[in-house]
């Protein structure tokens, strides 16, 4: 899978934020909050390919958690990303 | 005869300069330049300029060559034209069209994907020419300024002590009204701008707001630069009270009022780029008020209390980093 490179990342203040613009007549635009962890990802994600387990070494690496665990905080981080369309969805399904 | 003619052929130019970039006309001799756009007349330059205009508009009465090239509909609602507007994006350029009641005429301007270049085609008609003709620079300029740490913003600026305070809100909210509170109780309180004004992040680190040719409804275009103080989002409420925002808060009070069009990539991350800098460096708060002169002295006491803060904590941070 891949981030959509028409995202960035910003930090304000001590959050991290995703601005999608909406593309429809009516603005639908959303800001979307990141935790320190999820932000941390996406800076390593953004630009390039990767797979779920791709992410479950980064954040074991980062955070020293047993890999069931990683596993999970994973699979929920994916699906909230596909949920929000922040995925590009023409990127190989990995 | 034959001399008359030509001269009334050659176009003419002009130069003005909005919130320090320049912006370049070139319309038909047969116009006058303090006609057509009156409010701009503050911003003329008068001398020869060499640097390079970052926005350029042509104006001319040959009708478009095509009717229907308008491409994909993005748009068909804007707060001034309501339903009379749209805005197209073709493969190469965007169209914005409005259709002005007062003189029935069709206007059409094309601009480039950065909106550095745009030809506004003129409706051959004298009536309420600079009202329309305004908007439409303004949509241009709004554009291309977005690649130069500019924003046109959505707000009514009162200047007081050379700092400003600009007060956002969705129309109605009583932007103006809480302008005049402050004119009317805050001594030294000046109108900078009561619609849009522009607010730059300068090479010295500093966010400043600049008065604009457009204003609204009421007669105010100065060309005058203050630092900015602080955004101020107006809500309507029974008693008055003021909070200071921080992070995703303040980004998401500032962006509503900052005019990028949603649909292009490069200059919305552009704008984005230029809020988050901003954020940093001024004060974002949201005012719940009356229509008082509580409401208005309230604010101004308030933003200079975090000001006081703001910089004591810096001061301090400069200590400890001696160390």
């Amino acid at each position: 899978m891949k981030i959509r490179e028409d995202l960035v990342l910003r930090h304000v203040g001590d959050d991290h934020i995703i601005v999608d613009p909406g593309q429809d007549m009516v603005d639908m635009s959303k800001v979307f909050t990141l935790n320190d962890s999820a932000a941390w990802l996406w800076e390593q994600l953004a630009g390039q390919e990767f797979t779920r387990e791709t992410m479950v070494n980064l954040l074991i690496e980062r955070h020293d958690l047993p890999y069931k665990q990683a596993e999970e905080d994973i699979n929920k981080l994916v699906e909230v990303l596909e949920e929000n369309g922040l995925l590009d969805k023409l990127a190989n399904a990995g | 005869m034959v001399n008359h003619i030509q001269q009334d052929t050659i176009p003419q130019k002009a130069t003005y300069k909005v919130a320090g970039l320049y912006l370049e006309l070139v319309f038909p001799a047969i116009l006058k330049r303090a006609e057509i756009l009156p409010s701009f007349e503050p911003f003329f330059i008068e001398y020869d300029v060499t640097e390079k205009s970052i926005c350029s508009i042509e104006l001319t009465f040959q009708a478009p060559l095509t009717q229907n090239d308008g491409g994909k509909l993005l748009s068909d609602l804007s707060v001034v034209w309501g339903e009379n507007f749209r805005f197209y994006e073709g493969e190469d350029y965007y169209t914005t069209t409005i259709w002005n009641e007062f003189d029935d005429g069709l206007w059409k301007m094309k601009s480039s994907k950065d909106f550095s270049h745009s030809v506004i085609y003129l409706v051959n008609n004298g009536f309420s020419i600079n009202n329309a003709l305004s908007w439409l620079v303004m949509v241009a300029f709004g554009q291309a300024c977005l690649l130069h740490h500019t924003i046109l913003i959505h707000a009514s600026v009162i200047a007081k002590s050379g700092e400003g305070y600009a007060f956002l809100g969705k129309s109605g909210t009583g932007k103006s009204t809480h302008s005049r509170l402050w004119l009317d109780h805050i001594q030294g309180a000046q109108l900078l701008n009561d619609d849009n004004p522009a607010v730059r992040l300068e090479n010295d680190g500093q966010v400043y707001i600049y008065g604009t040719p457009w204003s609204g409804k009421t007669s105010c275009y100065k060309n005058i630069k203050v630092r900015l103080q602080a955004f101020v989002r107006l809500k309507q409420s029974s008693y008055n009270h003021l909070a200071e925002q921080r992070g995703t808060a303040a980004f998401v009070c500032l962006l509503p009022s900052c005019t990028a069009i949603r649909w292009n990539n490069r200059l919305f991350t552009a704008m984005s780029n230029t809020v988050e800098a901003i954020l940093h460096r001024v004060i974002i708060t949201e005012l719940g008020c009356l229509p008082n002169r509580d409401a208005a002295l309230l604010c101004y006491h308030e933003i200079l209390k975090i000001d006081k803060q703001t910089v004591q904590n810096s001061g301090y941070q400069e200590v400890t980093g001696a160390n």
